[in-house]
């Protein structure tokens, strides 16, 4: 019964309802890759500071000169597929296509390697 | 009297890398200052400006928003040193350190405040207090120096005769001839004391000769205001590096025997009645005055 106020000659009820949503945090939250804006509410020493708190040694912090990104955050995994002189221009190029300078963009990269060989015998 | 150590306040704030830019924009609001050096277990890592802080987001770490590259002082340093930093690095501010340990900051508007009370109303050139603290840190340096010491031949007659104002436009005039004449990279230049100038160089003796002939030339040609010729006396004296490595005393103490030789070279000239006498270069190991009875003959 929740209670009834008051107010003149008015009644009137309130409620508060209550709706919890619970799934797993992820870990690392970064996923692939992070683009963090030249005027981001967080920087690269504080995002390094994250990572390696949740994430030791798995990210790379590199910073970028760039009109939008002051850095990028990549997992090091990524890095073994694909030199990232070839991958960070092109996540920058995708990313300044939609980000601006005060936002922080997480990217998931997928990247497949495709081999053909020939052998002789 | 010259040294930066006086223009430090009494209390310093730092802030920590990972506090928040918006934590270091209230000190520096609280505290009415400009800026914060950034310290970590008592190791300075960079600065904070005003400047750092308008361009940052406030929830940014100060690390995210700091300057790394801080430009940093002794406090023993002089104000000369300070200036020329500021200039060199086109900074407003300069951390004052010792050892590692932050003191202070001073500001480039201070600096130049306590500048200009060793420059001359009248002329706009250096008090003496700059020339000898220049020529102190030119020996400590290692430099080989030559002192030019110069005078208005009959200064008090001109005076006498057309009167302190005309006297004044002369000193001017010739404070600007000599500003035009020296390169500052190699030449300090103050008004030594009424009609006197002075400069210390990091010229050869044979240089400075050039120089105080330079000098005395473009003055001899200069049109002045009245029908009188003006003509300067100079004195020039030189240390010798070899011998000062082996030197005891001081080197303001050198200075003030230099210049007294460079001044008594200066009379001598006059008494000579040409423009120009070159003193001895000093010998350190004898008596200063012993080179001062040598010049005097």
């Amino acid at each position: 019964m929740l209670p009834r106020e008051n107010s003149g000659s008015l009644d009137f009820d309130r409620r508060a309802e209550i709706v919890i949503k619970i799934s797993e945090f992820e870990i690392p939250p970064v996923q692939d890759v992070l683009l963090v804006g030249k005027k981001a509410p967080v920087g690269p020493e504080a995002v390094r500071r994250m990572v390696d708190a949740v994430s030791p040694e798995q990210y790379e912090v590199v910073e970028v000169d760039h009109d939008i990104f002051e850095a990028i955050v990549i997992k090091k995994s990524l890095l073994k597929l694909i030199p990232k002189e070839k991958l960070l221009p092109l996540i920058m190029e995708e990313g300044s296509r939609i980000a601006d300078e005060q936002m922080v963009m997480k990217a998931q990269v997928r990247i497949s390697i495709h081999v053909r060989r020939a052998v002789t015998f | 009297m010259l040294s930066i150590r006086h223009l430090l306040s009494e209390k310093l704030y730092t802030i920590p890398s990972s506090a928040s830019v918006r934590l270091a924009a209230a000190i520096m609001e609280q505290h009415h200052i400009g800026c914060l050096p950034v310290v970590d277990e008592g190791k300075l890592v960079g600065i904070i400006t005003s400047r750092d802080i308008r361009r940052s987001h406030p929830n940014r770490l100060v690390a995210d928003a700091m300057t790394k590259k801080v430009i940093t002082i002794r406090p023993s340093a002089s104000l000369w040193e300070a200036y020329n930093l500021l200039l060199q690095h086109q900074i407003e501010r300069l951390v004052v350190a010792d050892g590692g340990t932050v003191l202070g900051v001073i500001t480039k508007a201070q600096v130049v405040a306590e500048f200009g009370k060793y420059i001359d109303p009248l002329t706009t050139l250096y008090r003496a207090e700059i020339f000898y603290q220049r020529a102190v840190e030119l020996l400590e340096g290692g430099y080989e120096i030559a002192i030019i010491f110069l005078d208005i031949d009959n200064f008090g007659l001109i005076n006498k005769e057309y009167g302190h104002v005309y006297g004044d436009i002369i000193l001017r005039r010739t404070a600007e001839i000599l500003k035009t004449v020296v390169d500052i990279k190699q030449d300090t230049l103050c008004r030594y004391a009424g009609d006197e100038f002075a400069i210390v160089t990091t010229r050869s003796l044979a240089k400075a000769k050039e120089l105080a002939e330079t000098i005395i030339s473009a003055v001899a040609q200069e049109k002045w205001p009245c029908p009188v010729t003006i003509t300067l006396s100079a004195g020039i004296s030189g240390g010798r590096r070899s011998s000062l490595r082996n030197l005891t005393e001081n080197p303001g103490y050198i200075i003030k025997h230099l210049v007294n030789m460079a001044s008594l070279a200066s009379a001598k000239a006059k008494k000579l009645n040409t423009p120009i006498f070159v003193a001895d270069t000093i010998e350190l190991r004898a008596s200063p005055f012993n080179c001062c009875e040598r010049i005097l003959g």
